[in-house]
């Protein structure tokens, strides 16, 4: 018997829209999160305010999961990961560990949203010892400080006078395998530099760069204002090394535009990780035979034009899975996944009448 | 000669002393009109004429400016302004930066100050300055005669060989002599003093030209008192 249900999975912000619409349509989702709560990535590394907007990212999120939490069109599975998948499009028989049981679940189209993981700075080449000074950090690491309104050095407990963004660390690097750009993380930073201003206003901010990357109004959103307003110094050039010099991290790189080689002090750097897709991304690729680049994100079919579905008929994905994005990015695919995964049902509704 | 933007070039200058200056030129009242932000595309430096003869670059003002860079303002304040020709071409900036007003305000800020360069940069035109600010005018085009300004160069004895061909095919505005272009009124004088001492220039030209100064004021002293001007104010 085929199943009109749609098998929604991941619980962040691509699956959360993506059950939403389902449910706003009148058809049945089933959303699966492995973790034992939803909000997905912006919820799990404490993200402190969306870009570009600096939207406190919790009451963000927290009006994405009240649509979907106590739906009756939306049957919610916390601390449930897929571990395999059968039969095929309309009545696939989906297996899945909920709390270490196995149970099955069935659902005629499924919806993929597993995201992307940060860059691991463990894996960059050059030599920003991630692992080895306290007072480097990543973008991540900087959401929890400003969220706590803590922002200090984590080596010392004290307020930082001079810290420095290094953008592109894991990404458009041949290097390391990943040519492409992850897209958020110029707007992350320029972002995240806004707020340590706010926060530390005697706190000089650099970011150092290879080109921003604002595209739309993130332009005048926040590269402007970081600079105009927020006095935030950005120079063309990536750093090379950082080292240890007395409590200071000394920072090497060249000032491109300047014509000049840099080393500067800082009292913390920020690396700007940028997206790798997530392990449950790799896992159900493999799981549902979905087509993978050479990055591990899921290829979707049509370009440009088509950002949702995969080769395997009846299942689809949205979001960070498919490549780096940002929220609108996730939010608008997930609206067009909606719409064909439940055409995808209906059409072999009408053909089964038939 | 190649422009050194090396860190802390001015060593024996203090970064407290460059930080007020960089001070003093960001508080002027057309600094928030000058300077947004700059994204460093370089369509001032396209612009710019000066660029095509010297080491200059209007960018390089606007990003120290943007970055807050006061010992690069300092070097600059020195060793680049005067190299601007101060055709303001740069304000074509997407940014609605102005480098060229930067320049104007550092090029003010360092010859209130007595830089050392300012002066140096103005030792030529103290002829020039005299002119301008004794009579309110200078250059009439029946001035380009070879033995008028012999600093002018060689070009000018080509030049004022046929003066009266290249007027008929160049007109200028005006006809203009010295006899006429330097007749000014008398009120026009008077006006023209007074600007100069309540804008504050009088106070510039004694910062870097003490003899001009003196022989402006004895120039200026008479026609302010009969105007019934008392020039200590």
């Amino acid at each position: 018997m085929p199943s009109k249900k749609i098998l929604v999975i991941g619980g962040g912000p691509s699956g959360l829209e993506v059950a939403r619409g389902i449910a706003d349509l009148g058809y049945q989702a089933i959303l699966v999160e492995k973790r034992d709560r939803l909000g997905g990535t912006p919820d799990e590394a404490q993200y402190a305010a969306l870009t570009p907007d600096l939207r406190n990212a919790e009451e963000a999120i927290r009006e994405m999961i009240e649509p979907v939490e106590n739906n009756p069109n939306v049957e919610i599975m916390l601390n449930t990961l897929v571990t395999g998948s059968e039969g095929s499009a309309g009545n696939f028989r989906v297996k899945a560990l909920q709390l270490g049981k196995p149970v099955e679940i069935n659902a005629g189209a499924v919806v993929v949203c597993t995201g992307f993981q940060h860059f691991d700075p463990g894996r960059e080449t050059q030599k920003y010892g991630y692992y080895e000074h306290d007072d480097v950090i990543t973008l991540v690491d900087c959401e929890k400080l400003l969220k706590a309104h803590n922002f200090v050095r984590p080596s010392n407990g004290e307020k930082p006078k001079r810290v420095c963004f290094i953008q592109c660390v894991g990404s458009r690097d041949r290097q390391i395998g990943n040519e492409y750009c992850s897209k958020v993380c110029c707007g992350v930073a320029s972002k995240e530099a806004i707020e340590i201003r706010q926060q530390a206003p005697d706190c000089k901010v650099y970011i150092f760069y290879i080109d921003m990357r604002m595209y739309g109004y993130w332009e005048n959103e926040i590269y402007w204002p970081a600079q105009e307003k927020y006095k935030v110094n950005y120079i063309k050039g990536i750093a090379t090394e950082i080292v240890k010099k007395g409590d200071k991290l000394l920072v090497k790189g060249e000032d491109t535009t300047l014509r000049r080689p840099m080393e500067v002090e800082m009292d913390m750097v920020i690396l700007s990780v940028g997206m790798e897709p997530s392990s449950g991304t790799r896992d159900m690729a493999k799981i549902f035979g979905l087509k993978q680049n050479k990055y591990g994100f899921i290829e979707t079919t049509g370009g440009a034009l088509e950002t949702v579905s995969t080769e395997v008929p009846g299942v689809f994905a949205v979001g960070a899975c498919t490549g780096p994005a940002d929220l609108e990015d996730t939010v608008s695919a997930a609206g067009r996944a909606v719409m064909k995964s439940i055409a995808f049902l209906r059409k072999r509704e009408l053909v089964e009448t038939i | 000669m190649a422009l050194d933007l090396s860190y802390n070039k001015y060593a024996d200058v203090t970064l407290d002393e460059k930080e007020r200056l960089f001070d003093e030129v960001k508080a002027d009242l057309r600094y928030h009109h000058a300077l947004y932000g700059c994204y460093e595309c370089g369509i001032c430096v396209a612009a710019c004429p000066s660029a095509r003869f010297y080491d200059f670059s209007p960018r390089v003002i606007a990003q120290a400016a943007a970055r807050e860079d006061a010992d690069l303002i300092y070097t600059l304040m020195n060793d680049s302004v005067w190299d601007c020709s101060q055709c303001f071409s740069c304000d074509r900036c997407p940014r609605h930066n102005s480098p060229g007003m930067l320049i104007t305000i550092m090029r003010e800020v360092a010859v209130n100050n007595g830089l050392q360069t300012a002066r140096k940069a103005l030792e030529g035109y103290g002829r020039i300055i005299y002119k301008i600010m004794s009579t309110g005018t200078q250059v009439s085009p029946d001035m380009l005669q070879p033995n008028a300004f012999p600093d002018w160069g060689g070009h000018v004895h080509e030049i004022s060989e046929n003066l009266d061909i290249w007027r008929r095919a160049l007109p200028p505005e005006t006809l203009h002599t010295t006899e006429t272009g330097w007749a000014v009124d008398d009120k026009t004088i008077i006006e023209l003093y007074l600007i100069w001492h309540m804008t504050g220039v009088m106070n510039m030209i004694e910062e870097i030209d003490s003899g001009l100064h003196m022989i402006l004021v004895d120039v200026m002293e008479e026609k302010l008192e009969e105007a019934g001007y008392d020039l200590s104010f």
